[in-house]
């Protein structure tokens, strides 16, 4: 059983390792998919949004992380 | 006809994926070894290794039934997870936010837990040692797993990205043969963020497609997608870089 959950705990850790990092790439996500879904614009501006996106994610997740860090000190 | 365009990427996101998994697990198994001899250690990597082989088995199937867009869009948003996750802690030890992964200092604080778990049980000694190699290798297998299975999914790269990761096990395992010793040496962090940017593009890539996007040059996409993410991620690393720390494997 301890085996068990360790393997649900690491599935876990693999996608979710920080739960303002998971919510702000799903988000990220489903805006693009309404860009190219339910806009005019075409298919390729929500994939557009996609990408820049992902890396304002990144920044802002590193910077935040960084932060945290140096108050925590 | 494998095309190297479509497939390199593919295949050197496993390898070096694999590589730093490898790294990881051969550091357990090694403890093991070590504590209570190769018995256990092969016993309890092996064992793993066929509990990982029948997920392959049953999983790969299942997925061929998956429809194409929604295969790509639901793998491309986990690899996003994953790979974005794996860029930030890259960029964060790249700036000396965390500490570096030091795997003479995860030897050293295995075999004491190892020791102490050992000492505490009643049941046989080599077991333990057994279970503690299996869950190692079965862990790291599975991000192994996924990862192979993420990057080639729906372009029929299955077997070309599983031979990368498995030239990544029989590397460590050639070098860990030899060193007989923990592979500190790897620059860990390098790869991770290698692997990280390649994941993230990956991850770009097929959620785009997954949404119906059309990307302009296709594959090659995935190339500019990688150099925007390293860049990134390198510019994160240098605007958190802590005074006094440097940017090291």
């Amino acid at each position: 059983m301890n085996i068990f959950k360790d393997v649900l705990a690491e599935l876990f850790s693999m996608f979710v390792a920080d739960a303002r990092l998971t919510a702000s790439i799903l988000a990220t996500v489903s805006v693009a998919a309404l860009l190219v879904g339910a806009t005019r614009l075409p298919p390729l501006a929500g994939g557009a949004f996609l990408l820049l996106g992902c890396i304002a994610v990144l920044f802002l997740s590193v910077r935040r992380e960084a932060m945290r860090r140096a108050k925590a000190k | 006809m494998l095309e190297w365009s479509t497939a390199g990427p593919a295949v050197g996101a496993a390898f070096l994926a694999s590589l730093v998994e490898v790294v990881e697990a051969f550091t357990i198994v090694l403890v093991v070894a070590t504590l209570r001899g190769w018995k256990p250690a092969v016993m309890g990597t092996c064992a793993a290794l066929c509990v990982l082989t029948a997920i392959v088995v049953i999983l790969g199937p299942l997925l061929e039934q998956v429809p194409l867009h929604l295969l790509q869009l639901v793998i491309g948003v986990l690899l996003l997870l994953f790979g974005i996750g794996w860029l930030r802690k890259a960029a964060l030890r790249a700036g000396g936010v965390i500490p570096l992964h030091d795997e003479d200092a995860i030897f050293a604080r295995e075999t004491a837990g190892l020791t102490a778990e050992v000492a505490r049980q009643k049941t046989s000694q080599d077991w333990i040692a057994g279970i503690a190699a299996f869950k190692a290798v079965l862990l790291e297998g599975l991000e192994v797993i996924f990862i192979v299975i993420a990057v080639s999914a729906g372009r029929g790269l299955l077997w070309p990205a599983s031979l990368g990761a498995l030239a990544a096990c029989a590397l460590v395992l050639v070098i860990g043969a030899f060193a007989h010793r923990p592979l500190a040496r790897v620059p860990e962090n390098t790869l991770k963020f290698s692997v990280g940017v390649m994941l993230s593009a990956f991850g770009v890539f097929w959620t785009g497609e997954g949404l119906g996007v059309d990307w302009p040059g296709h594959d090659l996409a995935l190339f500019v997608f990688a150099v925007l993410l390293l860049m990134a991620g390198l510019i994160a690393a240098r605007i958190v870089r802590r005074p006094g720390k440097e940017l090291a494997g």
